[in-house]
């Protein structure tokens, strides 16, 4: 089995392995009308940081979705220590399976990048119901960047393709969302914000393999600092 | 994870920020500071955040380097300022 970069989140078991990590999605989420009579599905959830404090914030129906078995499994555990239901599905977010208009909102953190944008911003245009939402944070080039570097950057972690601002707002518009807000944050660390620290939830054997991949995801994204951003995408139809 | 992981883990992150949970359920912050093969030692931080418990008075601080948790004893670890994409 190759090792890649999501093995080693799924691994490690990172949680909130995103821009921000889990203060910017308190952020975000905080600035929805989000209630008991919400229904919310969270593609990619990862370990499950995120759906299991909206189930708990916020009282939603969540629906937890992964492609990776080793995060589910996580996921599954973090989610039998609370007191709300976060249901699990296993599954790919260009191909959701789930019958159309079922959700009010899709939470997407750092997760499309990976996949096949297109497909799955029109998987999530026709699961949200009419007046639903979109939610996401993902990276973007702030500058474009040579085809070597590009390629050296997709490569590495996986993704489909390195978009622009732009490029994201263009595919959302041919997906079928109209309007598109975004919002730019800066790269802040707070080198003492253990609150908010980055969780590990390793499983019983690790490869060392995935602690070189971690040095070479520090080294990547230190080096392409000033060319890598992200966005936060609030987008419906 | 094996003490070998989080001895593998503790010296990647030298020098950052850490939450350490032990198993006899204690939160343990601090900075990290030295790994030996038996024990990582955390310079505590003093932080006006309610975070719980710092562990002061549990450890000596002879070793110059912090207090020292045994890397058997860890249950679950988290790093600050760490970036994922």
């Amino acid at each position: 089995m190759g090792h890649t970069y999501l093995d080693c989140l799924a691994v490690l078991g990172i949680g909130g392995a995103h821009p921000g990590g889990l203060k910017l999605t308190k952020e975000i989420l905080s600035g929805e009308a989000l209630d008991q009579s919400k229904s919310v599905l969270e593609i990619g959830c990862g370990t499950g940081q995120t759906s299991a404090y909206i189930a708990e914030h916020y009282g939603c129906h969540v629906v937890a979705l992964d492609n990776s078995n080793i995060m589910l499994d996580k996921a599954k555990q973090r989610f039998a220590t609370i007191n709300s239901a976060v249901e699990t599905i296993h599954g790919n977010v260009e191909r959701l399976p789930f019958a159309d208009d079922s959700f009010d909102f899709i939470l997407s953190e750092s997760v499309l990048s990976f996949t096949d944008i297109a497909l799955s911003i029109s998987e999530c245009q026709r699961l949200l119901k009419q007046g639903g939402k979109l939610l996401m944070i993902e990276i973007v080039h702030e500058q474009p960047l040579s085809e070597k570097e590009e390629m050296k950057i997709k490569d590495f972690y996986g993704f489909s393709q390195l978009l622009s601002e732009n490029g994201w707002v263009r595919l959302l518009r041919q997906g079928g969302f109209e309007q598109v807000s975004v919002e730019k944050h800066a790269i802040i660390f707070d080198e003492h914000d253990l609150k908010h620290a980055t969780e590990f939830s390793p499983s019983e054997n690790v490869s060392h393999e995935y602690f070189n991949i971690l040095k070479e995801h520090e080294y990547l994204s230190n080096f392409y600092k000033d060319n890598l951003g992200y966005r936060i995408f609030r987008c419906s139809s | 994870m094996s003490v070998e992981h989080y001895h593998k883990l503790c010296n990647q992150y030298m020098g950052r920020a850490v939450r350490i949970r032990t198993h006899d359920g204690r939160v343990h912050h601090g900075i990290i500071r030295h790994v030996d093969r038996r024990r990582v030692y955390l310079e505590p931080i003093r932080s006006n955040r309610n975070l719980g418990g710092f562990g002061y008075g549990y450890y000596g601080y002879g070793y110059g380097f912090g207090f020292g948790i045994a890397l058997g004893a860890i249950a679950g670890i988290a790093l600050a300022s760490l970036f994922f994409w």
